[in-house]
């Protein structure tokens, strides 16, 4: 049993507390820019749509990598960056399916979601119940794939201009 | 600088000149932030008596909190502050969305707009680059379709705050938009937008907000976040939006209808926060900015003839002011009168307190068909109330005429006995749906309220002691559990006292205020902590407060220089005429006896002169405002 992240965009209020946090905790201020979680927001349909890395099994962002700078966790998935050999180049994050990665406004390098260790700071300050870190079976794992396709729909919908 | 951001941006329309002023170290720990620098900012260059809402002089003043864009919980609401055109005197409204945050992202703790533009003018801000533009494309287009324009120039992180046509044509009861469906409503400040021609403000910013003790601010705003997530106000709020009190506010025979006519409505069920959610109408649940409650509502009409109106709300105060109110038990009715407000500009409880005036005189005779433009007004009429409504924010006709200046100047036109249905008080105000004759700090909160009477200055629900913790705060204001009770007249004007200084220190930290005075989880004590981590100032809870004190002694001032005296401080004709229609307060009301009752304690508490209500130079002195009492010596408000 391990735990997952729901997240959930039907109980997104856009408040971006998550975002927040996120910056709070890995670089001690606040900056939405450097939130590891993003939201997509959308205000005329009162949309929230929330981005971060997904440990996915594909994680194409590694192959993308020129400098071989990303590797990966095989038990948590979680993706690290190598600060070193990163040459910022911004492949990982156009590689990303899941629009999770987004560069430092500071340091052009990769942010990319680490869970916070197995305790993401983020899931605390979610009241509305949009992200849910929760130990987890296959069935859960569904849910979580679940949602993620509907976040993504929702994503090309609001590209393409059509989201309600 | 941790915690502000350390600049006010100035802006003037006429010269052109932009400019940035360094925040004064000494007004972080004497007026904190928002609503409270706001209020120095217009005591200093508006207190000349001669600058009336429409004079290039009068300054309009936006303020984020002293805590906006951060994690304390439900902290990112922004000060709207000018001389007000509704009543001429100091207004300050607030308004929620994610606009603030994007000021101070910016840069700017407050942002300053001086002096009117020739030609209809916006103001786009992205950092240090600030820029006042030709807005001559946008002039004339509603709120939607401007934040649809300026989101094309400035991408969709770009967030504004605007004014629709009823802002343009100077309507007294216009509102600011901000990020869309949040708005700064009450008083009209999007007419002094109008009059400056400014149609709108569009800001990204990309500058983080640093705090002092990043690791005592996670843990300050983790307690206050934790309060709150186990408060059952705000679940409620949560769950249902601030339309899910009316059940209960009706079963007190205190949801106010036919203009204040009944107070208790037979199957009001439509018309609440809980239909919405039943009827599939809720879209989804929103918050302003890092706020945890979520209280506020998208709501879409999917199918039907009315197919396609979709908005953010409606609120309690618009299912009272243009359901219950105008007799409107519909809930698409309801609904497309608010996407009508919203689109165009308009404030719900104006809009809705004007128009049931207009019914009743009609009814009465005192309005004709020919003052209506053929309009048969009356109670539960959807598609007349939208016209008027409608013509109210467009000027249209003889009826927009009338109602577009509110009741202030509508009922002296009119004339007749119009003011006794006129529920607006001397100051002008048209109030909010709340049944002061059962609620008696509401009473005299929303009478001593400078900028009008409704309950966005001062909230004191907890004198209803509807939870545990209000009954604590009530406890903790007049030592005694037994005065939570809303029709004591008894220890109101402490009530009244606490919760002003409580809300002021709310707002200036930018918080919402459903958070301390009607759910509970933030308090002056974790507000004293949390600004210290964030600031680094130290502040005891009772220093705090009593900055607070020091803001509303100012904002009285300045209604001071105004003319305003006791006199102004009263409440509606009909609610201190005529009792509540039925229910437990069957016959309650406000006579002049029991208000002044409760104005001679307030005024003591205060150190304010009972006969003018005017506060003595010895109340300014010690609150550190020597010159403010200078000032007002000098041109006779002293009492």
């Amino acid at each position: 049993m391990t735990n997952v992240l729901l997240v959930d965009m039907e109980k997104c209020t856009s408040c971006k507390q998550c975002t927040l946090a996120c910056s709070l905790i890995k670089e001690e201020l606040f900056d939405p820019h450097r939130g590891r979680i993003k939201i997509l927001k959308k205000e005329d349909i009162a949309l929230g749509v929330q981005l971060l890395c997904e440990q996915c099994d594909a994680h194409p962002c590694i192959d993308a990598c020129p400098s071989g700078a990303l590797s990966r966790d095989e038990i948590t998935g979680v993706i690290s960056v190598n600060l070193d050999t990163c040459t910022e180049s911004g492949s990982c994050v156009e590689a990303c399916p899941y629009h999770g990665i987004i560069l430092h406004p500071v340091t052009n390098k990769p942010l990319i979601c680490d869970l916070c260790g197995g305790d993401p700071y983020c899931a605390k300050h979610c009241v509305s119940g949009a992200l849910v870190w929760t130990s987890g079976d296959d069935e859960l794992v569904k849910t979580k794939k679940k949602l993620r396709s509907a976040r993504m729909a929702m994503y090309r919908d609001v590209k393409k201009g059509v989201a309600k | 600088m941790y915690g502000h951001q350390g600049k006010i941006l100035h802006v003037n329309l006429k010269t052109g000149k932009i400019w940035n002023e360094d925040l004064h170290e000494e007004w972080r720990k004497l007026y904190v932030g928002s609503r409270g620098i706001n209020a120095k900012l217009l005591w200093d260059y508006c207190k000349d008596s001669d600058i009336t809402w429409d004079d290039p002089r009068n300054i309009i003043i936006y303020g984020p909190g002293a805590l906006t864009g951060t994690t304390a919980p439900a902290s990112g609401r922004t000060s709207v502050t000018t001389v007000g055109c509704t009543t001429g005197l100091y207004l300050k409204s607030n308004t929620g969305g994610h606009w603030g945050a994007e000021l101070r992202f910016a840069g700017y703790d407050n942002m300053v707009v001086h002096d009117e533009a020739d030609e209809p003018s916006y103001i786009y801000i992205e950092d240090d680059h600030v820029e006042i533009k030709d807005a001559k494309d946008l002039w004339g287009k509603d709120i939607i379709e401007t934040d649809t324009m300026l989101k094309k120039l400035y991408g969709n992180e770009s967030k504004g705050l605007y004014i629709g046509p009823a802002g343009e044509k100077l309507v007294r009861g216009s509102s600011i938009h901000c990020s869309l469906y949040h708005a700064a409503g009450r008083g009209g400040a999007a007419a002094v937008m109008g009059k400056k021609n400014l149609k709108a403000i569009s800001v990204k910013g990309s500058k983080p907000i640093r705090v002092k003790d990043p690791k005592k601010f996670g843990e300050v705003a983790e307690e206050m976040r934790e309060l709150l997530r186990a408060d059952s106000g705000a679940q409620g709020l949560h769950e249902f939006g601030t339309a899910g009190s009316i059940a209960a506010v009706n079963e007190l025979h205190a949801f106010p209808g036919k203009n204040w006519q009944t107070g208790y409505t037979d199957n009001v069920h439509p018309i609440s926060g809980q239909a919405l959610n039943e009827k599939g109408y809720l879209k989804r649940r929103v918050a302003c900015f890092g706020c945890t409650i979520g209280c506020h509502r998208y709501s879409v009409i999917e199918k039907g003839p009315n197919a396609g109106i979709a908005s953010g709300g409606p609120e309690y105060e618009t299912f009272g002011a243009l359901g219950n109110g105008p007799g409107i038990i519909d809930t698409e009715g309801v609904l497309r009168l608010n996407e009508l407000c919203n689109r165009i500009g308009l404030d719900t409880i104006t809009a809705g307190t004007v128009v049931q005036w207009a019914i009743e005189s009609y009814q009465r005779g005192v309005l004709t068909k020919e003052d209506t433009d053929g309009l048969d007004l009356d109670w539960g009429k959807i598609e007349e109330t939208y016209k008027a409504v409608e013509k109210m924010a467009l000027r249209d006709g003889k009826l927009g005429n009338l109602l577009a200046d509110g009741l202030k100047i509508a009922t002296k036109k009119v004339g007749q006995d119009s003011y006794k249905w006129a529920i607006i008080n001397a100051k002008g105000l048209e109030q909010s749906n709340v049944e002061t004759r059962s609620a008696k700090s509401y009473a005299l909160a929303f009478a001593v309220n400078p900028r009008g009477n409704d309950h966005l200055m001062t909230e004191t629900f907890a004198e209803f002691g509807a939870s545990p913790e209000a009954i604590d705060v009530i406890e903790k204001v007049t030592g005694d559990k037994k005065w939570a009770s809303p029709h004591y007249t008894d220890y109101r004007a402490e009530i009244v006292r606490w919760h002003e200084d409580c809300y002021e220190i709310t707002e200036a930290l930018g918080f919402c205020v459903f958070t301390s005075t009607a759910a509970y989880g933030v308090n002056p004590d974790n507000m004293a902590r949390l600004y210290e981590a964030a600031t680094g100032i130290t502040m005891t809870e009772d220093e705090l407060m009593f900055s607070g004190r020091r803001v509303v002694t100012l904002e009285k001032a300045f209604n001071v220089t105004r003319g305003a005296t006791r006199e102004h401080d009263n409440l509606p004709w009909r609610l201190m005429n005529e009792g509540a229609k039925s229910g437990p307060l069957k016959g309650a009301m406000n006579s002049q006896d029991e208000l002044d009752g409760m104005l001679d304690r307030y005024y003591t508490l205060h150190d304010w002169d009972l006969k003018s209500s005017w506060p003595t130079r010895q109340t300014y002195e010690k609150l550190g405002m020597k010159d403010v009492a200078d000032y007002l010596e000098t041109n006779g408000g002293l009492p």
